[in-house]
């Protein structure tokens, strides 16, 4: 009798098994059967679905590409002159390519710079001329010459003035907008996410907006290069002996905020042989943690980047230990390197593969002799007398 | 049809499922493993339904997606099992009902109706992924209002209320809204009422339930952020099917308990 149980049991699982190799085979079939029909314009093939942080592009069709935003809202990307389905509400449909951009954050301009649509595109930021002058030229020079209209603080936008600029899509990361927009009819993306977006996200994000402007191969094109870049710093480091600590953060008004292990910084320092002490931190992009466990990390740290920059007040370890007094013992400020954010930094994620190696240069100084840096200052021990004047 | 009698009993063995078991917990070990390291691919399953979500987030990425097709292989064979062993178990109950008082009845029963609960309840979180309507991304502003989906109500976010920790033991959260809660208007069908809508405080209006996903500002006074809640509607006919299941476990647990207590220690 037990046998026949046994045996019995064996049909079933056997039965299971095949099941699970039928529905997964079904899986793939219909994974190539939708490869057949993936866009094949401009000669090469494209993903029907690509998955990027917690954005998405689905390519349903020629005419129909559904966008996941960063706040999980789906958006349809309908060719102009093509008819609109029935399905669609019309407040979440954007007609492509669009040609008028309105945008919040320094990344979605430096994301419309990486797509080559910039000059052509933005109507419309949320940062006055004279902070673009000394890294953005062209958002500069576009504002100048009245193409592109300061739409107020991120903030307190005018939203009159940004509905006479008539864009076609705006950017965001502030859901409170929403509302408003809706009420201007004009189609809005939510580019931030709840968690921080990983290194993966970060060096395809691109290719999220690329539908928008029908520009994906400049995304691939960009996604190469920061690829490549990636891979030159693997190669670089696999051999370091030494594997340095970092911590990324800073404290304002006794508020300790640092980028969590899951942040893409948190991740390249991973990748390059070395280790991020956040790395067991979880969550949003500039999280809070405890004063407890800032101090404990900064214990053993030898690298400490800073959000704060120079004309912030991050002018030496002095001056930061002299702006948070809490902090002036951790070991990064005692012995170790400091750096600080130089004013590009943030507005040049167009040129994020400088980045990630000048990041790279940053932890293994050895491995990369003679670098000079462009987007972060080694601050020194203590101020200069020209810091102490413009202080003063 | 005595193959298919031979298969429906052996459906129902319990070496099956004591290898189900084994072989979920072995898959569950692969899902943690991949909802750890790529938790961003299981988020949609919340909101796009279990169909959509399988053809462009599950295929596409069967490393770590392929778990939790596996997950609902062994669940179906779990719940074959379970329906062919109670069902087994109850007809032999019920062809010697005339031995038996009601109540003893009853109470045989017991485990039986717990086995049914479960499939109750596996049955309400299929349906909850299949046919779940979720509306996401919705954001109001004080004064506004937003009508669900068919008309079937209009919600209007009054004003926001907050308390604010005001302690001094944990001094990070001095000033931070601890206890958010936003003043509603709901109305449906003509009528109106106020409800108070916070975290794990939904509201119930015709069929959806709303609830609070976000708000701001985190801190008054703090940054300049607009006052602002993020609501995430959703109508699910899941869970009155697993509100079922759970009372009907308990009334299995309480005759499997009168069981033990009337029969079992007269039988000791």
């Amino acid at each position: 009798m037990r046998g026949v149980s046994v045996r019995s049991t064996a049909e079933i699982l056997l039965v299971g098994i095949v099941l699970l190799v039928f529905l997964l085979s079904g899986c793939r079939q219909e994974a190539s059967q939708d490869s057949d029909k993936e866009d094949r314009s401009g000669g090469e093939a494209r993903p029907a679905f690509l998955q990027i942080g917690e954005f998405a592009v689905h390519r349903i069709s020629a005419n129909r590409t559904e966008v996941r935003d960063g706040a999980g809202r789906t958006l349809i990307l309908i060719p102009r002159g093509a008819p609109v389905p029935d399905d669609c509400d019309p407040r979440h449909v954007v007609r492509t390519p669009v040609k008028r951009v309105a945008a919040y954050g320094y990344f979605d301009v430096a994301a419309l710079r990486m797509l080559g649509v910039l000059d052509e595109v933005l109507v419309g930021v949320t940062v006055p001329e004279k902070e673009w002058a000394r890294c953005s030229a062209d958002v500069a020079r576009g504002m100048r010459e009245g193409r592109t209209a300061y739409l107020g603080d991120a903030s307190s936008i005018d939203f009159e003035r940004l509905k006479q600029m008539e864009p076609d899509l705006v950017l965001t990361w502030d859901p409170s907008s929403l509302p408003l927009l809706d009420d201007l009819h004009i189609p809005a993306v939510i580019t931030s996410t709840p968690q921080a977006t990983c290194l993966s996200a970060r060096m395809r994000y691109v290719q999220f907006l690329a539908p928008f402007f029908g520009r994906e191969k400049e995304a691939d094109a960009y996604f190469a290069r920061i690829d490549a870049a990636l891979r030159d710093i693997r190669a670089r480091t696999a051999g370091a002996g030494e594997q340095p600590k970092v911590m990324w953060g800073d404290i304002y008004e006794k508020r300790v905020m640092v980028e969590p292990g899951n942040a893409w910084v948190g991740e390249l320092v991973g990748l390059a042989q070395s280790s991020y002490q956040f790395e067991d931190v979880f969550g949003t992009s500039c999280i809070e943690i405890s004063v407890e466990r800032f101090l404990y990390s900064g214990e053993t740290a030898d690298i400490f980047f800073t959000y704060r920059s120079r004309e912030s007040g991050a002018s030496s370890k002095e001056a930061i230990a002299r702006l948070n007094p809490l902090i002036k013992d951790i070991a990064p400020l005692r012995s170790g390197r400091v750096f600080a954010p130089q004013p590009c930094y943030i507005q040049s994620m167009d040129k994020l593969d400088e980045i990630l190696t000048e990041i790279s240069a940053i932890i293994h100084p050895d491995l990369y002799p003679g670098y000079m840096l462009k987007y972060f200052d080694e601050l020194p021990d203590r101020d200069t007398a020209h810091d102490k004047d413009t202080r003063s | 049809m005595r193959i298919l009698a031979r298969f429906w009993k052996a459906l129902g063995s319990m070496n099956l499922t004591i290898l189900l078991c084994l072989l979920l917990a072995a898959d569950v070990v692969w899902g943690y493993a991949a909802i750890r390291w790529r938790t961003a691919l299981f988020i949609p399953l919340n909101d796009l339904g279990l169909f959509a979500w399988m053809q462009t987030y599950g295929r596409h990425n069967l490393t770590y997606t392929g778990w939790f097709f596996a997950l609902l292989v062994l669940l179906a064979l779990l719940a074959l099992n379970t329906a062919s062993c109670t069902l087994e178990r109850v007809r032999h109950v019920l062809a010697a009902r005339s031995s038996l008082s009601v109540v003893r009845l009853a109470v045989k029963l017991g485990p039986h109706v717990m086995h049914a609960a479960v499939l109750v309840i596996l049955l309400g979180y299929l349906a909850s992924y299949l046919y779940t309507e979720v509306v996401v991304g919705t954001v109001l502003l004080p004064g506004r209002s937003y009508t669900l989906p068919g008309d079937a109500g209009v919600i209007t976010f009054v004003e926001f209320r907050h308390e604010v920790y005001q302690g001094s033991r944990l001094k990070v959260f001095q000033g931070e809204v601890i206890r958010p809660e936003a003043a509603m208007m709901l109305s449906a069908k003509g009528r109106q009422r106020e409800a108070i809508l916070g975290f794990n405080q939904p509201v119930r209006l015709n069929g959806y339930s709303i609830h609070l996903s976000d708000f701001a500002p985190k801190k008054p006074g703090g940054m300049r952020l607009n006052k602002r809640i993020d609501l995430h509607i959703r109508k699910d006919p899941g869970v009155v099917l697993y509100l079922t299941g759970i009372g009907m476990f308990c009334l299995g647990l309480g005759l499997y308990m009168l069981d033990w207590r009337m029969y079992r220690e007269v039988r000791q």
